[in-house]
């Protein structure tokens, strides 16, 4: 394209030739055409995050900083007279809104799940690359892009059916007994439903995605790193360590975040093993806990008998805090990216 | 999850029906709602049609919140409702209530030894379980009323069980604590979804499967459950409770039971039906029953539909009573002077 374009201007300088001409408006037709898919995408955010806004504004007056400090969260009583005024917005008697409870089980429980599934991903996709033996790896990689498009419910009714039995029976008992003395290992573990099993569950769907991401940015980068490294006499393991990875730090940033921006965001499958913990933090990693995305989807149903309204508006403040949260991590992870790149260009 | 499949399937069905780009001639009808009511509608559904081909019904379990939302938007002609409307959402749209059975729910537990016998639970002490009050089977206050059981009663964390999702078995549960105890009358109170007291143990579960699953999975569970669930419930090893009515003693969830509490209502019924049945006096009334509501506009939009709307209600109240279809959800038939009452409001359907 570059080559195109400097021809381009560089004919329009002189006089037009008739193949000029030509070239011309495809030129003008592709730039238009690109620019508009460029201004939709961008206008198509911008748009969402607008009427969200919009929607829950008297949610963000009626509530005001209290939701983001508060852990309270009740719709009020729809079946009572009266109603509860604060700022001009009104809603349901003793409705109040604090969404700390589910801000906190979204970023803990996405954190958490980075805490698994960085390590765990980063092997698998350098073994997939330089260790499994040829003959298994068309298997494995579809392995794992298979894993990568199952759907979320599958992994939560897998989750909710096995997982959770086996966290309150096997795995529960004996972390407590035998690991209970380092904080929040220890305590009751309940059900099974909490904060573990999401992380389990939110754990197996972004490993394979970040092993999908990892494996082909370290493909991208051609084999000389990795051979140089060995021909100067390190291990393998050094090799992979000290010459492949800070190579493609970028890239790997890009897919941790990513992967983050999943766990943040999925709904169903913790829907399904959380224990819907509400009004109360959890005690240890067994507890009950909710996210921001859970929360939208199971307060709903009720949220749409509310005769203020409040309750629904209340749930698009928090789609708002989730979007925030988001975005927030697109732009730390550009600006990675970024810092990665000029400092890559540095040393060259 | 069925919730969502049955959100994203109505639009799909309502784009359809709207389309007219169906071979059917006939009037389409839809009904969506509550999730007990649907294996009911199912069964009419499925009998009703048999002898009216000119009608097509499309039935969907979308949850309460769903059934009167879309009923009030006039996307569904019948809301399936497990609680009545309250006076604020009277007030912004008339709806009728029109009650087409009795349902039950019952206590389950998990308490390993106990789940063959029927444990005795009253208000305050689930009061106290669900604030945390209460923490282990052992507990006093339970010892005193399982007397026969007290040395059996385990020292065995409670893990009270909620619905995550909304729902009007959340809402009759906790009419039951706020009549029998004024504690959580005056705290947190009743509706399809409350803002439950901070325990750390307490889970939240989605549906009634969803609590069965889980008091199954969990020793020292205690989970209330829409009696249309009492096989999945014993079939998951589960015991139910005999809970302390109005009168002061305790019940268990039969027909003869809910019945009488039922009988000790239908009087006391006003002619908009919405009432609750929480807490009946008579000696022998469980406690915890209710209506089954549609949810209904007596203003449709259109005329054909509305005959065959009527039609159908109609038909529910009467054949529809019937135990063949009533009793494979262990729902109870209107007593008469409330199917009278729900006919009359099918009446003021224009």
């Amino acid at each position: 394209m570059a080559t195109m374009d400097m021809a381009a201007r560089g004919d329009s300088a002189k006089v037009l030739s008739p193949a000029a001409l030509q070239r011309i408006p495809a030129q003008l037709i592709f730039r238009v055409v690109t620019g508009i898919a460029a201004l939709v995408t961008f206008g198509l955010i911008f748009v969402m995050l607008f009427f969200l806004v919009v929607y829950a504004y008297p949610a963000i007056r009626f509530n005001g900083l209290e939701f983001l400090t508060s852990s309270i969260w009740n719709i009020g009583n729809q079946y009572g007279s009266g109603v509860t005024t604060r700022n001009g917005f009104t809603g349901a008697p003793g409705a109040s809104f604090g969404a700390l409870v589910f801000i906190f089980g979204s970023i803990v429980s996405a954190l958490l799940t980075m805490v698994i599934s960085v390590p765990l991903s980063l092997a698998v996709a350098l073994s997939l690359v330089y260790t499994v033996p040829r003959r298994i790896r068309p298997l494995a990689n579809a392995l794992v892009e298979l894993m990568a498009g199952i759907p979320s419910v599958v992994y939560g009714l897998w989750g909710l059916v096995v997982l959770v039995p086996w966290i309150a029976n096997a795995f529960g008992p004996f972390v407590t007994s035998k690991l209970g003395w380092i904080p929040f290992l220890g305590g009751q573990i309940g059900s099974g439903n909490g904060l573990i099993a999401s992380v389990f569950i939110l754990s197996l769907m972004v490993i394979p995605i970040m092993v999908a991401t990892t494996r082909d940015v370290i493909l991208s980068q051609s084999n000389s790193i990795f051979e140089a490294s060995m021909a100067l006499g390190s291990s393998s393991w050094q090799a992979m360590t000290r010459a492949v990875l800070p190579s493609v730090r970028a890239g790997v940033v890009a897919s941790i975040l990513l992967a983050f921006g999943r766990a943040i965001g999925e709904t169903m499958a913790v829907l399904m093993v959380c224990g819907a913990a509400i009004n109360v933090f959890p005690q240890n990693i067994f507890s009950p806990v909710n996210t921001i995305a859970a929360v939208i989807v199971s307060q709903l149903e009720s949220a749409l008998t509310d005769s203020t309204g409040m309750a629904q508006r209340s749930l698009a403040e928090l789609a708002c805090v989730l979007f925030v949260i988001t975005l927030i991590i697109n732009v730390i992870a550009r600006g990675i990216m970024r810092g990665a790149d000029r400092a890559e260009g540095r040393k060259s | 999850m069925r919730k969502m499949l049955a959100l994203a399937l109505a639009g799909l069905v309502v784009a359809c029906a709207g389309g007219g780009g169906r071979a059917f001639a006939g009037t389409n009808l839809l009904e969506t709602g509550s999730t007990l009511l649907y294996p009911l509608m199912n069964l009419w559904v499925a009998d009703y049609q048999k002898e009216h081909g000119d009608v097509q019904i499309t039935t969907q379990g979308t949850g309460s919140g769903t059934g009167i939302s879309q009923a009030i938007a006039g996307v569904a002609q019948i809301g399936a409702s497990d609680a009545y409307l309250a006076d604020a959402q009277m007030k912004n749209s008339p709806m009728l209530n029109i009650p087409l059975a009795i349902s039950a729910q019952q206590i389950n537990y998990n308490v390993p030894g106990l789940n063959n016998v029927h444990l005795n639970l009253s208000g305050p002490v689930l009061a106290g379980i669900y604030s945390g009050a209460i923490k282990t089977w052992d507990d006093a206050k339970i010892k005193a009323i399982n007397k026969q059981y007290a040395s059996k009663l385990p020292h065995l964390d409670i893990v009270p069980v909620h619905r995550a999702d909304g729902s009007g078995d959340t809402f009759i549960f906790t009419q039951y604590l706020s009549k029998s105890t004024p504690s959580w009358s005056n705290g947190p109170g009743y509706g399809t979804t409350i803002s439950w007291p901070s325990v750390s143990s307490a889970v939240g579960a989605n549906g009634n499967p969803g609590m069965v699953q889980t008091c199954q999975n969990t020793k020292g569970c205690v989970a209330y459950v829409g009696v249309s669930f009492l096989d999945q419930a014993h079939k998951a090893g589960l015991g139910y409770a005999a809970l302390q009515n109005k009168s002061g003693k305790f019940v268990l969830p039969t027909p003869q039971n809910v019945g009488a509490a039922a009988a000790a209502l239908d009087k006391h019924t006003p002619q908009d039906e919405r009432i609750s049945l929480v807490f009946a006096p008579g000696a022998n009334s469980y406690p915890i029953i209710n209506y089954e509501y549609a949810i209904v506009n007596p203003k449709q939009q259109d005329g054909a539909k509305a005959a065959e709307l009527k039609k159908f209600l109609d038909w529910a109240l009467t054949k529809g009573q019937n135990s063949k279809y009533l009793g494979a959800v262990h729902f109870l038939p209107l007593p008469g002077s409330v199917v009278k009452m729900s006919q009359a409001q099918v009446n003021k359907i224009k």
